[in-house]
C-alpha cells in the first residue's frame, strides 16, 4: 500500500478546474518533486495533501485513510501528527526564538522538549543560534529552523512549498543537502518547486499543467545531491 | 518542559518581545483602568469629602432638653453615644436675659473654642474671647450700644426672686467685660452677647445648666438618624434632633453627585471596552498570518483562543495594576484640587480594578479572536 494515493482528484471553483482528474501515488521513503507553471494547480494539490483543503471529488488516501472525508478538526490532528510543513517564506513566529519555534510544533503535537528541539536544530547546523530571534537569522538560517520544526515530530511526510524560492545558491545547497539527509533516514519528501535543479535531485518529478498531470520523469541517476550550473 | 510552561513562555514572549505593539494596547487598557479606578475611588470617597465640606455649614444635630434644662453630664452622656471619630464639635449654650446700659440683652454662655467647630461660618472682627471677662458681641448689639473692640462694658443680671431671703428687692449681679470681638453672621446671632460659660455662671450664680447643645457630626444621614434615635432613647433628659435644613441638603447634593460620578464611570467603562476591543481587533488582525501558521502546524481553534485570550488577560492584568496606581494618583489630584484634602486609600479598589480590566480585555478580545480562528491555514502555504 502506498503511503499517499490521490485517486481521481478534482478541485473545481465555479468553471475553473484547478485539479482535473489527478491520480498520484507516493511510496513511503520516496522523494517526489512537483513542478508546473503558475496556475497549474500545484498549490491546490499541496493544500489537499497537506490536509488544509478538501477535493471536490475523489479520494486522498494517507496511510489508507481517506482524508477527503475527514472533518476540519480531524484534518488538524492528521496534519499535526503526520505532516511536516516547510514554506517558501519560512513563516516563523517572529517573537519566538529559533528553539521556541521548533518547540511550538512539539507543543501542538505532544509535549515540548527543549533537549530534543536543540538536537533538531543541531541536525540543521543551528544549535549555536537556538536563542536567536528570526530577525537575527539570515534567510537560509530561518529556512533551516523551519526544516527543524517540520521534522521535530517525526512526520510521515515532509511537504515543502518552494523551500528554496527565497534562498541564495549557498543556502539552497544547504537545504537540499538537509533533504538528502532526511531522505536517507527514510523520510518521505514532497517538494513543490519552480527550480528545475531542485526538482531534478528528487527520485521522481511530476509536472502539472492546467490542473492535470502532464508528465512524470524518473531520475535514473538519483544521488540526492544538487549540481550547480549557475 | 510541561505544556503549561511553554504556554506561559509563549504568551509572555509575545508581550515582552512585541512590546512596541503591545504598548498601544496596554496604554489603552491602563488609561481605562486609571479613569475607572480613579472615579470609583472618588465615588466612594465623595460622601466623606463632601461631609467634611458640609461641616462648614455648621451644626447638623442639636440636643434640646426633654424638660426645662439639662446638665453638662447629660450632654456628655449623649456625646458618648456618637463615635468619637465622627464628632467635629459639640458646643453647649445657655441663654440668660441680662442688661447692658440698663437695656435687656440676650446673653449666651458657651464654649468659645467649640463654636469655631460648630459654627465655622461666623465672621469675627477682633478675636474670640480667650479668657474670663471677655465678650463677643453680636454686630446688632455693637451697633445699638456703639461698642467697639477693646471697649469696656458692665453686664448686669437680676437673679430670680425666690422669696426665701425675706428681702423686698433683689440686688443685681454685675460683671465687667472687655469686648474682644464683634460677630457678624447675617443671622439672629448678631443680637446676642457671647461669653464663656463660666462667666455666665458667675454672673447668674447658677452653674451646670445647659439650654441647648449644637453638634457637628461627620456622618451620613442614615447614621445621623440612628444616633439621634439612640440618644433620645438612652439619655432621657435629652431630645436629639437633626438640623434638617443641613442634613437634607447634604443628602440631596450627595445623591446627585454620586449619581453623576456613577454615570460618568459607566460611560468611561463602555468607552474603554470599545477602545480596548478596537485595539485588540487591530492586534489580532495583524497576526492573522501567525494564526494561520499555528493552525497549519497543528493548533486547534480552542488552542488559538486559549493563547490569545491568555495574552489579552495578561495584558488586562498589567493594565489593571498600572491603572490602580495611576487611578489613585488621579483621584488624589482631583481630591486635592476640588476638595482641598487628600483621598483615603481603599485597598479593595486594586483587586477590583485588576479583575475588571482582565474581564473587559477578555470580553473585548473574544470577538476578534473568534473571527481570527476562521483564518484558513492554506493562506500561509500560498504565501499570502
Amino acid at each position: 500500500m502506498s503511503l499517499l494515493e490521490l485517486k481521481n482528484i478534482y478541485k473545481i471553483y465555479g468553471d475553473l478546474h484547478a485539479l482535473d482528474d489527478v491520480n498520484l501515488k507516493v511510496e513511503k521513503g520516496e522523494w517526489l518533486s512537483i513542478m508546473g507553471p503558475s496556475g497549474s494547480g500545484k498549490s491546490t494539490m499541496m493544500n489537499i495533501i497537506g490536509c488544509m483543503d478538501k477535493p471536490t471529488k475523489g479520494e486522498v488516501l494517507l496511510d489508507g485513510v481517506d482524508i477527503a472525508k475527514e472533518s476540519a478538526k480531524n484534518l488538524t490532528t492528521i496534519r499535526r501528527d503526520k505532516i511536516g510543513l516547510i514554506f517558501q517564506q519560512f513563516h516563523l513566529v517572529n517573537y519566538l526564538t529559533a528553539i521556541e519555534n521548533v518547540m511550538l510544533a512539539q507543543y501542538y503535537h505532544s509535549v515540548p522538549d527543549e533537549k530534543e528541539a536543540l538536537e533538531a536544530l543541531d541536525r540543521v547546523g543551528l544549535a549555536d543560534r537556538a536563542k536567536h530571534l528570526p530577525s537575527q537569522l539570515s534567510g537560509g538560517e530561518q529556512q533551516r529552523v523551519c526544516v527543524a520544526r517540520a521534522l521535530i515530530n517525526y512526520p510521515e511526510i515532509i511537504l515543502a512549498d518552494e523551500p528554496t524560492g527565497n534562498l541564495d545558491d549557498a543556502n539552497e545547497k544547504i537545504v537540499v543537502d538537509l533533504f538528502h539527509k532526511l531522505h536517507s533516514e527514510g523520510t518521505t519528501l514532497i517538494v513543490v518547486t519552480h527550480d528545475p535543479e531542485v526538482a531534478e535531485v528528487a527520485q521522481r518529478t511530476v509536472y502539472l499543467r492546467n490542473g492535470k498531470l502532464h508528465k512524470e520523469t524518473i531520475n535514473e541517476h538519483f544521488t540526492g545531491e544538487i549540481k550547480f550550473d549557475k | 518542559m510541561k505544556k503549561r510552561q511553554m504556554y506561559f513562555r509563549m504568551i509572555t514572549a509575545s508581550l515582552v518581545r512585541r512590546r512596541s505593539r503591545m504598548l498601544v494596547a496596554l496604554l489603552s487598557i491602563a488609561i481605562g483602568a486609571t479613569i475607572l479606578s480613579g472615579l470609583v475611588t472618588i465615588y466612594y470617597d465623595v460622601p466623606r469629602q463632601m461631609g467634611a465640606q458640609f461641616r462648614n455649614y455648621g451644626a447638623n444635630m442639636i440636643f434640646t432638653p426633654a424638660e426645662g434644662t439639662f446638665t453638662a453630664e447629660d450632654m456628655e452622656a449623649g456625646r458618648s453615644r456618637i463615635d468619637s471619630g465622627n464628632i467635629v464639635g459639640v458646643t453647649p449654650y445657655r441663654y440668660e436675659s441680662v442688661r447692658i446700659h440698663e437695656l435687656p440683652v440676650m446673653a449666651a454662655g458657651t464654649d468659645m473654642e467649640q463654636t469655631k467647630s460648630t459654627s465655622p461660618y461666623w465672621s469675627v472682627e477682633g478675636t474670640y474671647p480667650a479668657s474670663g471677662g471677655e465678650l463677643l458681641l453680636g454686630a446688632g448689639l455693637s451697633e445699638q450700644f456703639r461698642l467697639r473692640v477693646g471697649d469696656e462694658v458692665t453686664v448686669s443680671y437680676t437673679p430670680e426672686f425666690d422669696g426665701r431671703s425675706g428681702e423686698e428687692t433683689v440686688l443685681d449681679n454685675t460683671k465687667d467685660f472687655t469686648v474682644t470681638g464683634i460677630l457678624e453672621t447675617g443671622g439672629p446671632e448678631e443680637d446676642y452677647a457671647y461669653m464663656a460659660m463660666s462667666d455666665l455662671e458667675e454672673l447668674t450664680g447658677i452653674s451646670g445648666v445647659i439650654d441647648l447643645a449644637e453638634l457637628s457630626v461627620s456622618a451620613s444621614s442614615d447614621e445621623l438618624k440612628a444616633y439621634t434615635e439612640k440618644i433620645s432613647a438612652e439619655v432621657p433628659k435629652i431630645g436629639a434632633r437633626l438640623v434638617k435644613r443641613v442634613t437634607e441638603s447634604e443628602t440631596t447634593v450627595l445623591t446627585k453627585l454620586q449619581a453623576l460620578v456613577l454615570l460618568v464611570t459607566v460611560i468611561v467603562l463602555a468607552l474603554t471596552m470599545i477602545c480596548v476591543a478596537t485595539t485588540m481587533t487591530a492586534v489580532v488582525a495583524e497576526r492573522r498570518k501567525e494564526i494561520g501558521l499555528r493552525k497549519a502546524i497543528g493548533a486547534s481553534n480552542g488552542g488559538i483562543i486559549k493563547e490569545f485570550m491568555g495574552e489579552g488577560m495578561l495584558l488586562g492584568a498589567a493594565g489593571g495594576i498600572i491603572g490602580s496606581v495611576l487611578g489613585y494618583i488621579f483621584a488624589q489630584q482631583v481630591s486635592i484640587n476640588v476638595f482641598s484634602s487628600s483621598i483615603s486609600f481603599m485597598p479593595l479598589i486594586v483587586p477590583v480594578t485588576i479583575l475588571v480590566s482582565v474581564a473587559v480585555t477578555g470580553i473585548s478580545c473574544l470577538l476578534p479572536i473568534r473571527s481570527a480562528t476562521q483564518v484558513d491555514p492554506a493562506l500561509v502555504l500560498k504565501g499570502e
